[in-house]
């Protein structure tokens, strides 16, 4: 039985007032780059929107919209980015990014799950990753020699990006040892489980979620590290949800930011100035914010009692990252139009079940960033870094945020 | 009943079939209940986003051959964007979403139905011009305020309502011919609104804007003012704590509050003789308060901790001038006529919050934040006449309305109303904005009740104070007191929409 029913005050509020797909005026800039919702820039439809999800949440409610492909394939074209929430929580005391997580769970128990969505979920059920690689594969990458300190309550997180690009993990150790950081890596690790949380999968999620929220509490964890905004967001947003959360949560961006404010981490300088623009992830930013459930009564004239928190993508790490690419000698950050919480998606969740779509959307995430006179876009989530460097020549290239700061981390000998 | 695959075929081949849908989830997007209308919505059998003005006449055209109604929608905010019957397809307009042209010189812009306020105002405000956005959020129509409805906005103090800032008109029209009015239809560009001879554009749009709904408007000229201020408006925060950064020389912001509704008629009519300020507005209480909070359950505390008394009529006044000099001169004689007049600046911290969003566009998208309390709401006695006269329509209003405000059959605010005045107080517009519980089954007979004993207040006392219906029970209740506009209407309607197509 899906979420449904929990969010009818919120359908039941939308005037269809636009404001889930235009940017705030705080940031507007112009005729261009004035979209947040990519669906709605792709597709035009009122229905392809916060809006529009909001409307087919309420007939599948109401029992008066059935499933179809077309239908499935929009909602989980749609990256579920939370543009839309924050926009529409500017004005208003509504859950839209809730309630389109309660309809891809209604989608999911429908059966209309899309097939890449589906294998993906398998192979994170037999292997523990997204990618279906064997376990044992998972730290073949990192240096035999690697120290730990199989006694800190700290662990570094690796995500299912390992697998794949090593090279991230190895920037982030190299940031933690050089800024005297004691922590160790769990061999037991598994998927944070966001993929199934969103893909609607709750039951699913709720088990991956559950087995590394054990060993956390096993091995003593109390602080879990990690260099992927995907994690990030997971631990933060979703585990609350289904887990106790006896441990902190915070990105590589955040630890390095600390450190170079604490003097523990030396910078040197780019060979030559670089202008650089940050694009923030959407799980590192407005969608991370620590979820609190809240369980009551919405009373005449809205009043939530007992009073509800309300996450409006205010809290996101949005500083760090910035603060970190400043400190680095001859980077000059520029902003792009949508930025923090009103930053345009990168489109990587649509990968799967619409690549179009996601191909439009990283399309105009880098023609932002090239119109900000930037020739890199730089970003700290492994999703994001395949939907902004795509095959073929790009108006800017991508540089990962923790690579690119563990290649400017000033040795001891240097100083 | 839904369209044949043939006739389904020939729109999809105007439009192309990428922008066309006929899917039930994407007819779902333009057909869900909205909280102020309490009937749901017909659907359409089809939602087409055309690409020009030539396929929207070939729509058009196809419509009435076949007696399909059509309805033109950008934003669908307002309750006429959706399909009133079966056998009708919607037109969304968002591929038509140029700006055309911004001519800084002749101070006009050319744009299509699709352009949002988000985007023109900021163009505009680059060159050091703007032009009056309805109080509608960032993703209103630029063009649908403009050239189709009749909202006002509070900024038309220093300058008019949005319908007058419309210039040259390009539509569609009911017969599905393309239709250009103005200096348009001689050749002789986009600036000006008429040419010789009848107003063929103000018999085509009609009075009552999106009311009349005649034809499909496709492209206009909007006015521009100079633009006191600067070019970007710097802010920071993060939303939804976002603030505003003026040139504090040149820009500050008062907020009084009164006792007696006459003595703000005479501050209006002080401050326009002496031609000072860029704003002069009487603002609602409710919307002030709920757009200076983040929540519902913060604005029960405020509005029960003070803020509905702080506020309960509150004049709120923005000087925006070229120089420290200028700021100053309008300053005294500000305080002058506030003291004349005996008004009381609100406490600092509430006044502050204005001055931190003091962009009035930045103002206007708050202002969705009154859907917060959940409620249903409607605008009443959204009239326009002299300063006194809306002042004394406004005062009328406390002979009615406690009898709803009492006994919780509305929300219990009953100064409620904001009075804009206009060209320096050579008119003003009025609103009366009441708010209702949606859940309570009862509601929407005593909003019905508070509508005719308002509507007969206004008849006895000869008030001018709503705007008049076209169609139907609110043309007969209204249209008498508007030289029978609701007949005229009809002729017109029967003149240029033979076939009754375009929907209503």
């Amino acid at each position: 039985m899906s979420d449904l029913n929990r969010f009818r005050y919120t359908m039941e509020s939308c005037n269809h007032c636009g404001q889930c797909k235009w940017i705030l005026p705080s940031r507007m800039w112009g005729w261009d780059f004035a979209e947040v919702c990519p669906i709605h820039a792709r597709y035009g439809f009122d229905a392809c929107s916060g809006q529009g999800l909001l409307n087919m949440a309420r007939e599948r409610m109401e029992n008066k919209l059935q499933w179809s492909e077309g239908m499935a394939k929009l909602v989980h074209g749609c990256t579920a980015c939370g543009a839309c929430d924050v926009n529409c929580k500017s004005v208003r005391d509504m859950e839209l990014q809730e309630t389109i997580y309660a309809l891809r769970q209604d989608c999911a128990e429908s059966g209309f799950l899309p097939e890449a969505k589906r294998r993906t979920a398998e192979n994170i059920r037999k292997t523990g990753n997204r990618h279906g690689l064997p376990p044992e594969e998972r730290l073949a990458r990192l240096p035999e020699d690697l120290t730990e300190d199989e006694n800190a309550d700290t662990v570094l997180f690796l995500g299912c990006d390992i697998y794949r690009r090593p090279e991230t993990a190895l920037a982030a150790i190299r940031i933690l040892k050089a800024g005297g950081v004691r922590f160790r890596i769990l061999r037991e690790e598994r998927c944070c489980g966001a993929y199934l949380w969103r893909a609607g999968l709750r039951e699913q999620a709720a088990e991956q979620m559950g087995q590394n929220a054990r060993l956390f509490r096993e091995q003593g964890i109390r602080t879990v590290i990690t260099a992927c905004a995907e994690c990030f967001g997971s631990f933060r947003n979703y585990y609350p949800r289904v887990t106790e959360t006896p441990f902190e949560t915070k990105h590589i961006t955040q630890i390095a930011a600390e450190l170079i404010r604490d003097g523990r981490l030396r910078l040197r300088g780019t060979e030559k100035p670089l202008t650089l623009t940050y694009h923030d992830p959407c799980m590192l930013g407005r969608l991370s914010e620590t979820y609190v459930p809240w369980e009551g009564e919405i009373r005449s004239y809205g009043l939530h009692v007992p009073e509800k928190h309300w996450n409006r993508g205010e809290n996101g790490v949005y500083d760090p990252p910035r603060e970190v690419l400043k400190a680095i000698p001859g980077v000059t950050l520029k902003e792009m139009v949508r930025y923090k919480e009103e930053a345009w998606c990168c489109g990587a969740q649509a990968q799967e079940t619409d690549p179009d779509l996601a191909a439009f959307t990283a399309g105009e995430r880098l023609r932002e960033a090239a119109f900000t006179g930037a020739e890199a876009i730089v970003s700290c989530c492994p999703y994001c870094r395949d939907a902004l460097s795509p095959e073929g020549e790009q108006p800017v290239r991508y540089l990962d945020l923790t690579e690119f700061l563990a290649a400017h981390i000033r040795e001891e000998a240097e100083a | 009943m839904s369209l044949s695959e043939e006739l389904y075929r020939e729109f999809a081949a105007i439009v192309g079939e990428k922008n066309i849908s006929r899917e039930e989830y994407i007819l779902a997007g333009n057909r869900a209940q909205t909280p102020e209308i309490p009937m749901a919505h017909k659907s359409a059998d089809a939602i087409l986003l055309p690409g020009s003005a030539e396929e929207v006449a070939q729509i058009v055209r196809l419509c009435n051959k076949h007696r399909i109604e059509y309805v033109g929608v950008v934003a669908g905010c307002i309750p006429t964007a959706y399909s009133t019957r079966e056998n009708s397809i919607i037109m969304h307009f968002k591929r038509m979403n140029r700006i055309l042209e911004i001519n800084e010189e002749d101070r006009y812009a050319v744009i299509e139905p699709g352009v949002r306020h988000i985007q023109l105002y900021p163009e505009v405000r680059k060159r050091g011009l703007s032009y009056t956005a309805a109080a509608v959020g960032p993703g209103g129509s630029v063009l649908v305020n403009i050239a189709c409805t009749g909202g006002d906005h509070h900024v038309q103090y220093g300058t008019s309502r949005p319908t007058r800032y419309l210039l040259g008109v390009e539509m569609v029209t009911p017969e599905g011919e393309i239709l250009r009015t103005g200096s348009l239809q001689t050749g002789s560009g986009w600036f000006c609104p008429e040419s010789p001879g009848p107003s063929l554009r103000s018999i085509v749009k009609g009075y009552a804007g999106n009311a009349g709904k005649l034809g499909i408007v496709t492209k206009i000229a909007v006015a521009l003012d100079r633009c006191k201020g600067p070019a970007e408006i710097r802010t920071e925060g993060i939303s939804p704590h976002h603030k505003v950064f003026m040139d504090s020389d040149c820009s500050r912001v008062y907020v009084f509050n009164y006792k007696d509704i006459q003595d703000v008629c005479r501050a209006m009519l002080a401050l326009g003789e002496a031609e000072v300020c860029a704003t002069v507005q009487k603002y609602f209480y409710l919307p002030l308060t709920l757009m200076m909070t983040d929540s519902a359950n913060e604005f029960w505390k405020k509005w029960t901790g003070g803020y509905k008394e702080a506020l309960s009529m509150p004049l709120v006044v923005h000087i925006a001038a070229h120089s420290l000099r200028e700021r100053e001169y309008e300053e005294k004689i500000l305080f002058d006529v506030v003291r004349e007049t005996g008004g009381e600046r609100i406490p600092r911290e509430l006044e502050k919050w204005w001055e931190e969003h003091m962009d009035y566009f930045m103002i206007v998208s708050r202002l969705q934040s009154v859907l917060r309390l959940g409620g249903s709401w409607l605008p009443q006695k959204a009239g326009a006449e002299s300063v006194q006269h809306m002042c004394d329509v406004c005062e009328s209003i406390g002979t009615y309305i406690h009898d709803f405000t009492d006994t919780g059959k509305i929300f219990d605010a009953p100064e409620n109303y904001q009075i804009i005045p206009m060209e320096y107080s050579h008119f003003a517009s009025n609103e009366l904005l009441i708010m209702w519980d949606r859940t309570d089954p009862k509601a929407m007979s005593y909003v019905g009740e508070l509508g005719a004993v308002s509507r007969a207040t206004d008849a006895k006392r000869h008030f001018y104070s709503s705007s008049p219906g076209v169609a139907g029970k609110a043309g007969e209740a209204t249209g008498r007191l508007y030289s029978n506009v609701h007949v005229w209407m009809g002729r017109i309607r029967e003149a240029f929409d033979p076939f009754y197509q375009s929907g209503l």
